[in-house]
């Protein structure tokens, strides 16, 4: 016993903020990766981790950075004492250095890993962190928790596509909503691959089952937008749900699968859209601008274009999306989102358009 | 060996837009364009005017200087052949372009389909392994009139030796500036704003007026500044920024105030000036965020007020 509590302390208290569902991946692959480290899960985002996030960071930078910052405090507030913060292309290469700061300025003794500084695209840089964190890291071992959780990575998002596409029209009371909110449940006391997989098919088998009361020809509306804010349920105020339960099939493209692990995949799309930009505009702008052309190709009834406040490369791909939209006759809602951005302000918008293109998609069949 | 035939070139007119890059890049472009034989056109300075006519083509939430930028662009039209627009990314780790210069090229394109103008671009990369006069050899070899691959080198060897002289140049008013007396403020914040005739001349002339030196962060030897921005800042990435911070680092100590302007809403400033009133305490610091609403009058005062603050702590007032 007095053993058992002696390892927990000298245990590394690590957290990484609320990023949609993909939390129980990160726990799994510290947890299991690293010897000494217990993940510490931040409390679920609500309005207060966004007002403690605006209230202590620079006025003008875009949303995710002062949601990340509240869901950080929030987590050293529940006893993390090391926080890690990613690198990435865009504002987000530099998030972890001024929260740093900012978080030290607090008060908060914290150690903030912050894997820009180690991102320099050499492999020694990021051994001399998986050292840092564990002297006695075992490589064969970590390689592979990491091709787990990727795995596990793909699950959520394969999952989450599915769902999204699908429970708007769930013909019982609610089963598809429980399979899936029972997977990710499952998925965060996984303490295997094997325990993985079975989560996985167990879902899937579900899905399956349930009848479905679809259309031939359902709505179809294709999002797109910027990396945090496009798959946060809560950061974008449960759109894809709101959606669904008006009975829209829904379409995101847009996942760590595809734009962050299979980041080649994207640098191909670039010659599909050649006639409309010759150049990247963006890290997440080809494969935006793809999926919008693509949607608008497959006839989709609409597309909703969603980003937080201040973001400058879907600001930036705005344009174009403007021109697929009258190019292709499909309707397009932009949706720009901040901490002060109401759920029932939302469900109005959505209304409206939703009221848009099926009254459109009536006129047109 | 052959005699060289004088061809007969019917050579196109460019735009160039005086805005954004064109502040770092002028004698680099202009000469380039020059011993190429291709003509060259300037919007003219920024006014209310081109201001509103940005704006009004730009997506709300841009960043007023690409807003004003689209009013050059505009002011363009129908002037000229093609009207120049370059992609400038990246100069290698950790030197990158704030990433609206990626898309500026394509943006603007896609802002200014129905007009039909058509738009001249080079693209540098240096992280994609396109440095700049690679850059400069490609756009030469797509204008396709027939320039030879000598003839391209020579004329970017002509730009580049210009442009180290202007920049010399601007080095030495800036020292001429250092070695004089008085009450000296550095200017922290993009030459496209500093240097803009309707945003950044108006606080330069009026810090004159009150008998202020007024010394520019961005204007220091560029790669010790690279170097010293790591000392107030190991992650950034954008190339400008460290400029400015690096310069911060170097001149804090010669200046009795430093005034950050930044355009309403930029992104890398929006976090490294934040990164700057955090860090650096020693010396009295104001932040001007400038938007089309931005009055000169408002500035003004709030211009005045500090150097007034400053005096006072001098007790030279
Ligand atoms: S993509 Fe948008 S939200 Fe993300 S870092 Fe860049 S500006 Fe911020
Ligand atoms: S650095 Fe700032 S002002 Fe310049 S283009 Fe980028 S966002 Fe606009």
């Amino acid at each position: 016993m007095a053993k058992q509590l002696q390892k927990e302390i000298r245990m590394k208290q690590i957290s990484f903020p609320r990023y949609a569902e993909y939390n129980c991946c990160i726990k799994y692959g510290l947890e299991h990766a690293f010897h000494n480290v217990r993940y510490i899960m931040p409390p679920p985002l609500t309005r207060q981790t966004e007002e403690l996030g605006e209230r202590n960071s620079p006025d003008y930078v875009c949303t995710p950075f002062k949601t990340l910052l509240g869901s950080e405090i929030e987590a050293l507030e529940a006893g993390a004492d090391t926080v890690i913060m990613t690198h990435g292309a865009c504002r987000l290469g530099y998030y972890g250095e001024l929260q740093e700061q900012i978080l030290h300025d607090l008060g908060y003794q914290c150690e903030l890993i912050n894997l820009s500084s180690y991102a320099t695209g050499k492999r020694r840089d990021w051994l001399r962190l998986l050292k840092h964190v564990d002297p006695k890291l075992n490589l064969p071992k970590f390689i592979q928790v990491a091709r787990d959780t990727l795995k596990m990575v793909e699950y959520v998002d394969d999952v989450t596509a599915e769902y999204y596409k699908n429970v708007g029209f769930d013909a019982t009371d609610g089963e598809y909503r429980k399979a899936y909110r029972k997977f990710l449940a499952s998925l965060n006391i996984a303490d295997s691959r094997a325990d993985i997989e079975a989560d996985y098919r167990t879902v899937k088998r579900e899905f399956q089952e349930i009848p479905l009361d679809k259309p031939d020809r359902p709505l179809r509306v294709g999002i797109l937008g910027e990396l945090y804010t496009v798959m946060d349920a809560y950061s974008n105020r449960n759109l894809e749900q709101k959606l669904a339960d008006m009975g829209v099939e829904v379409h995101r493209w847009m996942t760590i699968t595809n734009q962050v692990v299979h980041y080649s995949n994207v640098k191909n799309l670039e010659p599909k859209i050649k006639d409309l930009c010759t150049y990247s505009m963006g890290p997440t702008s080809t494969a935006n601008i793809w999926f919008a052309k693509t949607c608008a190709e497959h006839h989709f009834d609409g597309l909703i274009h969603v980003k937080s406040a201040n973001c400058t490369p879907e600001i930036d791909i705005m344009p174009v999306l403007q021109n697929i939209s009258s190019t292709y006759k499909i309707p397009t809602l932009y949706l720009t989102y901040d901490t002060q951005t109401s759920d029932v302000g939302l469900l109005t918008r959505l209304e409206a358009f939703y009221d848009m293109i099926a009254t459109r998609k009536k006129a047109l069949s | 060996m052959k005699k060289t035939v004088l061809i007969e070139r019917k050579t196109p007119v460019v735009g160039i837009p005086r805005a954004l890059l064109y502040y770092r890049y002028a004698a680099l472009w202009e000469t380039y364009f020059r011993e190429l034989g291709i003509k060259t056109v300037l919007s003219p300075p920024t006014s209310r005017q081109i201001l509103e006519d940005g704006a009004a083509m730009a997506v709300d939430e841009t960043c007023l200087s690409v807003k004003i930028f689209y009013g050059h662009v505009k002011a363009l039209i129908g002037k000229c052949d093609f009207i120049f627009v370059p992609r400038i990314a990246t100069f290698g780790l950790r030197r990158e372009m704030c990433i609206r210069f990626s898309a500026l090229y394509d943006q603007t394109r896609n802002v200014f389909r129905e007009t039909h103008q058509r738009f001249l671009s080079y693209n540098l990369d240096a992280n994609e392994n396109i440095d700049q006069e690679k850059a400069f050899l490609n756009m030469g070899e797509t204008l396709a009139l027939g320039y030879s691959p000598a003839e391209l080198k020579k004329a970017y060897a002509a730009a580049e030796k210009a442009d180290q002289r202007a920049w010399r140049e601007k080095l030495r008013a800036q020292e001429q500036i250092l070695k004089s007396k008085g009450l000296k403020i550095l200017l922290v914040g993009h030459p496209y704003i500093l240097d803009d005739p309707y945003l950044g001349r108006p606080i330069t002339d009026f810090l004159r007026s009150m008998d202020v030196l007024p010394l520019r962060a961005d204007i220091v030897n560029r790669d010790t500044a690279i170097k010293r921005s790591l000392d107030v800042s190991p992650s950034c990435k954008w190339e400008v920024n460290r400029e400015l911070l690096g310069g911060v680092e170097m001149l804090k100590k010669e200046v009795d105030g430093v005034i950050l302007v930044s355009a309403f809403p930029c992104g890398p400033d929006a976090m490294t000036n934040d990164l700057v009133t955090r860090k650096v305490k020693d010396v009295p610091l104001l932040n001007l965020v400038m938007d089309t609403q931005t009055g000169s009058a408002g500035t003004e005062t709030r211009l005045e007020s500090f150097v007034d603050i400053i005096r006072l702590k001098k007790g030279v007032l």
